[in-house]
């Protein structure tokens, strides 16, 4: 599995990437925080929000069909978790088939909902396309969030590879064998799967945390990339809050 | 000349109640190259982790450059011992080679910028260089081996503590190591199987069994007593 997939964009040299991480996170998650505080039917301001990240999104040079291909994932399920909407407010009836009716109601609010979901999701995808996890990771620390929930993470990710090639070995082993004939057969087999990767992942942390503990850890893991907050990321910064102020409160005034 | 590492009546029972290792006495001189070898189980990996404050004996002693080793002083031993372990995939953990090979020199408190050059120049000298902002699991066997001895040497520490470091390596692999370690001069410490590695590394040999130290001996008279390597599941090389 390649490791660098996820990378790719963080390696273009934009005036996105040369921002500070803890920089483009906060900025990420005002436009987030700002498409959630949107009234239903705010739609310029929808609008507005997204125009804001597709504009991030083509300064950091990722290309349309890539950024439309990692938004399309998590915004099908927000449409599928959201379509109820549609059917279940009360309003008048627009459209029905059967005892489902579609009302202007749930028409609006579903709308609101994928509206307000994609700049907040687009702006997750900018964010993850950008930086690398190890930068995401030194902005989470900056931003306190405690050192364990960090060093989880960024263990986790380099693991997570290790773990994935181990599952393959053990199920490579197991078709070997011809395991797994039939429906209960494949269950059986893929029970066994679980459970033995999840003692072998046990005993490989036990031993990792060992190889970390000789090389002198002594609870946080220390990063070689920090980039520092500049002036050029305070203003950014400052400036998408700013925008994005205005946005959600011309739709409240 | 006095020990830099002494063991005196060494004895670690694992949380389960098996025993490691028992009644284990031997010293190494500075700049000395000793090969641990015994059979699956013996006790290699466990003696090992006691040179570098990993486990701490249930009894006896271990002393580290006139250091006791204990929970106080681990990491001050850990300055000294350089480990690395027999599965270069624990001891590879960060997102990329040069992270993980500067991981040693940041944690010693190295700014960024100097545990970065450290860390370049290791992975240069070992031949890795381009490998520096891969992944671990993008390298080769050896590859990953090299980097892995290169987390270590990159803290430049007096002794060198291997855990079987030719295990699952092809030919090629195994020499290009063997080569790189005969070629250095800390003080030695080779857990192996591979008794070609052990003399070609390590005029030296401790011979554990059952968790005991049941021989102390020049590597070369080792392989010259099939009795004794019967004894302790150990065979001399085919050919």
């Amino acid at each position: 599995m390649s490791f660098r997939h996820l990378d790719h964009w963080a390696e273009v040299p934009s005036l996105v990437t040369r921002l500070a991480p803890p920089a483009r996170l906060l900025a990420m998650v005002a436009v987030a925080l700002g498409a959630a505080l949107l009234p239903m039917g705010a739609w310029p301001q929808m609008a507005a929000l997204l125009v804001l990240v597709l504009a991030f999104a083509a300064t950091a040079r990722i290309p349309a069909p890539a950024f439309a291909a990692r938004l399309a994932g998590p915004l099908f399920l927000v449409l599928l978790a959201s379509c109820a909407v549609l059917v279940l407010a009360p309003g008048e009836p627009l459209w029905a088939l059967g005892p489902i009716r579609v009302t202007d109601t749930g028409l609006v609010r579903f709308g609101s909902v994928v509206g307000r979901a994609t700049p907040a999701l687009g702006a997750a995808v900018v964010l993850v396309s950008t930086l690398r996890f190890p930068e995401l990771l030194e902005a989470l620390r900056k931003l306190r969030l405690p050192s364990a929930v960090t060093t989880a993470l960024g263990l986790s990710y380099r693991l997570l590879y290790t773990l994935a090639d181990e599952i393959e070995r053990l199920r490579r082993a197991a078709r070997s064998r011809n395991a797994g004939h039939g429906a209960a057969g494949r269950r059986r087999t893929a029970m066994g799967i679980a459970a033995a990767s999840l003692v072998r992942s046990y005993a490989r942390s036990e031993r990792v945390h060992r190889a970390m503990l000789a090389r002198g850890y002594s609870g946080a893991l220390p990063q070689l990339h920090a980039q520092p907050m500049d002036v050029r990321s305070v203003v950014v910064l400052l400036a998408v809050s700013a925008i994005v102020l205005l946005v959600v409160s011309s739709a409240w005034l | 000349m006095a020990a830099l590492i002494e063991v005196r009546g060494l004895a670690y029972r694992y949380p389960d109640g098996a025993q490691g290792v028992r009644d284990v006495d031997f010293g190494v001189r500075a700049g000395e190259r000793v090969a641990v070898l015994g059979p699956n189980g013996s006790g290699k990996s466990t003696l090992l982790l006691h040179l570098n404050g990993l486990l701490l004996p249930t009894d006896g002693e271990v002393r580290v450059a006139d250091l006791p080793v204990s929970e106080e002083t681990a990491p001050a031993v850990r300055r000294k011992v350089g480990f690395v372990f027999q599965e270069p995939d624990d001891q590879l953990f960060l997102p990329t080679v040069l992270e993980d090979v500067a991981f040693g020199p940041l944690n010693a408190g190295l700014s960024a910028p100097e545990a970065e050059a450290r860390a370049r120049v290791e992975l240069r000298e070992l031949g890795l260089e381009g490998q520096a902002e891969r992944a671990a699991h993008h390298l080769s066997g050896g590859e990953r081996r090299l980097a892995s001895l290169a987390t270590v040497l990159v803290s430049e520490p007096e002794i060198l503590v291997l855990d079987e470091p030719t295990a699952a390596l092809d030919a090629r692999a195994r020499r290009l190591v063997v080569d790189l370690l005969r070629d250095r001069t800390e003080t030695l410490v080779v857990a192996t199987h591979d008794l070609e590695v052990a003399l070609a590394l390590c005029p030296r040999a401790l011979v554990l069994d059952g968790g005991r130290l049941v021989a102390d001996l020049a590597t070369a008279d080792l392989l010259r007593d099939p009795d004794l390597l019967e004894r302790h599941g150990l065979s001399a090389p085919l050919a």
